[in-house]
């Protein structure tokens, strides 16, 4: 199922063919994935799945220009004659003196099997069919409806199971070769209960892992089954300023647009709150994000970024100073700055040492709202200003006193993050940012 | 554009024995029904940035689809190739999901599916077809448009505009012998500028989005986008958050549409009524909002972004009451769901493309106009929101909560639009919300924005809404 041989030889064939047929330089990319699936629906096989994909992209540079162009047409004759559409095609655009290849001692030059970063597990090909569908099944807890419902009526359960195999090379005409392979193994479930007066309370869980052994499938359903029960019978609340902890499950939404903000095409576009940020202190001391790219076997570590260039650990905000922007070749010619990287793939947010988990950080705000899930909403790139709708429940005195929902949680960035107050180490293995549950303080909620 | 089915049989080098062939091996572990979605798009697009026009592309993405259904469960397997031997072998694949099952089919009842594609009531014909055109043709078009974005409003800093099309050729057939094909353009430009005014910067983004070819990109269209992308900006620079919780909210017409998308499209899709995790689930025939409220689901309107001649499973596209004077007569039905409820399909089984089994999909969705006046609506609000720009929405199906981003609006005191907002998100309950709307105006726009619904698939979808008060939403803010 890995690229063969022959298809590494397509590859370099296109990328040959190109060269001799009017591009300067260029870069070819060749995936393959394999996924197999199982959905189950209230204790029963609902769906199987089978696919492989195979896709082939071409970034040509030629007479100073530049395109993107992808097939998942693997034929030798019909690609080659897609790469002379696709030069012709570059040289219809208008010239872009800031396209360029990244300088060759910038590229990562070992990753020659792909599994370097141990993402690969090879006891994926043992996996049969019966396998994955009793392994569906027995995840599932519907057998047992009976005697889970009480005080409430179970409408649903839906489930999903899948593997994937990943495979990808890069190759560029300055010498490139660049493999990735990994593997990833994913089981989630939603429960919809039913409480006594009618009304439907939904909740999920997953888990994912790029090794099977790894994979947490027995809980699922259950934890999902809790998470929605406990959301039967919710209060309104009056809107004001409250403490808040965002869950590790979600908290991961609060960080995002903050490393979107220092990419560079929103700073290069005027288009970040973070612009001229660099060597800033904006962020209380004890924010601390790092990048870990090649943290090994563990998701979304990776040895390069789409360019070829080699990643490396990398802080981006070290207590609390803004301390790198994520800048491709391209970008980083027009800012005028030295290039980095295009992006972070596997983040962590670094526990502060005040809580161990969620329960800790709970008693240690005593009072305020925990957030359990988003519910829509968005920021804008520019301000910083954001407002989400929120799911989660009131605790008081530090235990949880009633589920909430109909909410929204409003403010700016830079002042959400000034008002954190705590983390704790909780942060979950499966997710590609590592961020804990985190607590602020004095943030706006419209309910 | 309509062809004849020979013009698709070449395409995918494919015949109608092959058809069969490939339908019988999928259905010899006794599934009950099967069929074949046969999909080759070519996608180009061209980005003008920093004043040029120096990134584009195309892409090709081509392959066949075949699902297997035994009872309501599914089998699914997909090819990037249509050989003869690689469609047997995902006929095999898919039908694992089938063991014995008695091969009687109730998908393939609906007759108005059958007959052959007619070219002339395609509902989007193409005068100019984006490939017949070397893709430099359309750069002065873009250079044009940013010429009209900045004798507009010379604060504007920087744009990107994003030409995108595709043509995706569509043959479909079934078990029941139905054979269908199709040929879908789509359009779309995105435009987003960002603004600077006294140290302070904003952004707009506006978009349009049609099935159509390349003469859609008309002068007038360049003026309206440039028009649009800066109409606002002094009130955004002035826009403040005010103060949240629950009030009044009057959706402006037209992109308000993605209210009835996310608060009832979605809970009407009959998927999640056929599982009861909708909360609308065993409400049909029940009132669900006021008299006078008519909700549509329409795949017919020509050129719009939502509509098609046929679903993805060979369904004629139509146009679907959900709710007729306040009452629930229908939900979005595919195939599966269809027979599960023992009515037709209503033309909703969508797919993203050959990778995926359909689902039922909302195409455009839209309320129709009332008989209020959007201005008389206004004053009738003693404190509220006017809302008028949307960035995304959200919906959590089985509790009925949905959100909408608002990129802009104002308040309304004392029945006056006062201070400008931007940048809050609305919740609410979708039943609660329907049962809360106090007037309809009669002034219904469809939007024609880019809109895109992303339920485990992304497809192109289309809404609209007249001028409606909603009596109590919660609004985000200070």
């Amino acid at each position: 199922m890995e690229i063969s041989k022959t298809e590494i030889g397509l590859a370099r064939h296109c990328l040959d063919y190109a060269l001799s047929n009017g591009a300067q330089k260029a870069r070819v990319t060749l995936s393959k994935t394999l996924m197999n699936l199982i959905g189950i629906l209230n204790g029963e096989v609902d769906k199987v799945s089978q696919s492989l994909d195979r896709s082939i992209q071409i970034q040509i540079f030629a007479d100073g220009r530049f395109g993107s162009f992808s097939s998942n047409r693997l034929e030798k004759e019909g690609l080659e004659s897609f790469i002379l559409k696709a030069v012709s095609t570059v040289k219809m655009l208008e010239e872009d003196s800031f396209r360029d290849l990244p300088a060759v001692e910038r590229l990562e030059k070992n990753a020659m099997n792909g599994n370097e970063l141990g993402l690969l597990d090879t006891s994926l090909k043992e996996i049969t069919p019966e396998r994955r569908r009793d392994l569906s099944l027995a995840s599932s807890l519907w057998s047992r409806k009976n005697a889970l419902e009480k005080g409430f009526k179970l409408i649903s359960e839906e489930g999903e199971y899948s593997d994937n195999f990943f495979d990808s090379l890069t190759l560029d005409s300055q010498g490139l070769y660049a493999r990735h392979c990994e593997t990833s193994f994913e089981i989630g479930f939603e429960i919809t209960v039913e409480a006594p007066d009618g009304r439907h309370f939904s909740s999920y869980w997953w888990d994912a892992a790029p090794h099977f052994k790894d994979l947490q499938w027995e809980k699922c359903s259950e934890k999902a089954l809790e998470r929605a029960v406990a959301q039967i019978d919710p209060k309104e609340i009056e809107g004001g300023k409250y403490n808040v902890v965002v869950e590790s499950e979600c908290a991961g939404k609060l960080v995002t647009p903050l490393l979107s903000a220092l990419g560079g095409y929103s700073l290069q576009q005027h288009n970040s709150f973070l612009e001229d940020s660099l060597g800033k202190q904006l962020f209380p001391e004890k924010l601390n994000i790092i990048d870990f790219p090649r943290t090994y076997g563990e998701n979304g570590s990776r040895l390069f970024d789409s360019e070829g260039v080699a990643t490396r650990e990398m802080p981006i905000i070290q207590n609390g100073k803004v301390c790198t922007y994520f800048l491709n070749s391209y970008m980083a010619a027009k800012m005028g700055m030295p290039p980095t990287i295009e992006d972070a793939t596997h983040v962590k947010l670094l526990p502060t040492g005040d809580c161990k988990d969620l329960s800790e950080l709970i008693q240690k705000v005593r009072d305020g709202i925990l957030i359990c899930g988003f519910n829509g909403g968005n920021s804008n790139p520019a301000t910083g200003n954001f407002s989400y709708g929120i799911e989660g429940f009131l605790f008081k005195d530090g235990k949880i006193v009633c589920p909430v929902r109909e909410m929204l949680v409003t403010g700016s960035f830079l002042e959400l993050w000034g008002n954190l107050i705590a983390t704790a180490d909780d942060a979950r293995p499966c997710l590609l940012k590592l961020v804990p549950s985190l607590a602020f303080k004095d943030i706006d909620i419209s309910a | 554009m309509i062809f004849q089915k020979e013009h698709y049989f070449g395409i995918f080098s494919i015949d109608t024995t092959l058809l069969q062939k490939v339908v019988s091996e999928a259905l010899s572990s006794g599934g009950s029904w099967c069929d074949l979605f046969f999909e080759n798009t070519s996608y180009g697009n061209l980005l003008l940035r920093d004043g040029a026009v120096t990134s584009g592309g195309f892409h090709v993405d081509f392959g066949a689809g075949v699902r297997v259904l035994s009872g309501e469960k599914t089998g699914y397997a997909y090819s990037e190739s249509t050989s003869p031997a690689d469609l047997l072998s995902c006929a095999r694949a898919a039908s694992a999901i089938a063991s014995g099952a008695t091969p009687v089919s109730p998908y393939g009842t609906p007759n108005p599916s059958r007959g052959t594609p007619n070219p002339n009531a395609d509902r989007y014909p193409v005068l100019k077809g984006w490939e017949s055109a070397p893709m430099d043709s359309y750069l002065p078009w873009l250079q044009e448009l940013e010429a009209k974005v900045k004798a507009l409003d010379p604060r504007m800093v920087k744009l990107i505009a994003n030409l995108s099309f595709q043509s995706s050729d569509i043959l479909m057939y079934n078990s029941a012998g139905e054979l269908k094909w199709d040929s879908r353009p789509l359009g779309s430009i995105s435009l987003m500028a960002v603004f600077s005014q006294n140290g302070l910067t904003e952004n707009k983004s506006v978009s349009r989005s049609l099935r159509a070819g390349a003469e859609m990109l008309t002068p007038e269209l360049s003026d309206s986008l440039a028009r649009e992308v800066v109409k606002g900006i002094d009130q955004r620079f002035e826009a403040r958050r005010p103060k949240g919780g629950q009030m009044s909210v009057v959706m402006g017409a037209g992109a308000s549409g993605i209210l009835l998308h996310e608060a009832m499209g979605h809970a009407f899709e009959a998927d999640f009524n056929r599982k009861g995790t909708s909360i609308f689930a065993g409400k049909m025939g029940s009132r669900i909002c006021p008299e006078g409220i008519n909700i549509i689901d329409d795949g017919t309107i020509p050129g719009l972004r939502g509509s098609l001649n046929y679903d993805d499973e060979g369904i004629p596209g139509q146009k679907t009451y959900m709710v007729e004077d306040g009452i629930l007569t229908s939900y979005l039905h595919d195939r599966i769901s269809a027979a599960h409820y023992g009515v037709r399909p209503t033309g909703n089984g969508r797919r993203e493309s050959f990778r995926y089994a359909p689902l039922p999909r909302m195409r455009c969705t839209y309320m129709e106009s009332g008989n209020a006046k959007a201005d008389d609506i206004i004053s009738s609000v003693a404190k509220g929101i006017f809302v008028d720009e949307f960035s995304n929405g959200q919906v959590q199906i089985g509790e009925g909560d949905f959100t909408f981003f608002v990129k802009s609006g104002f308040l309304i005191e004392n029945g006056r639009l006062t201070m400008p907002v931007k940048d809050i998100n609305i919740i609410g309950n979708g039943p609660a919300a329907l049962a809360d709307i106090r007037a309809v105006a009669n002034d219904l726009i469809i939007d024609q924005g880019a809109w895109t619904c992303g339920k485990e698939q992304s497809v192109p979808v289309s809404c609209g809404i007249p001028t409606v008060l909603i009596d109590k939403l919660t609004v985000g803010g200070e």
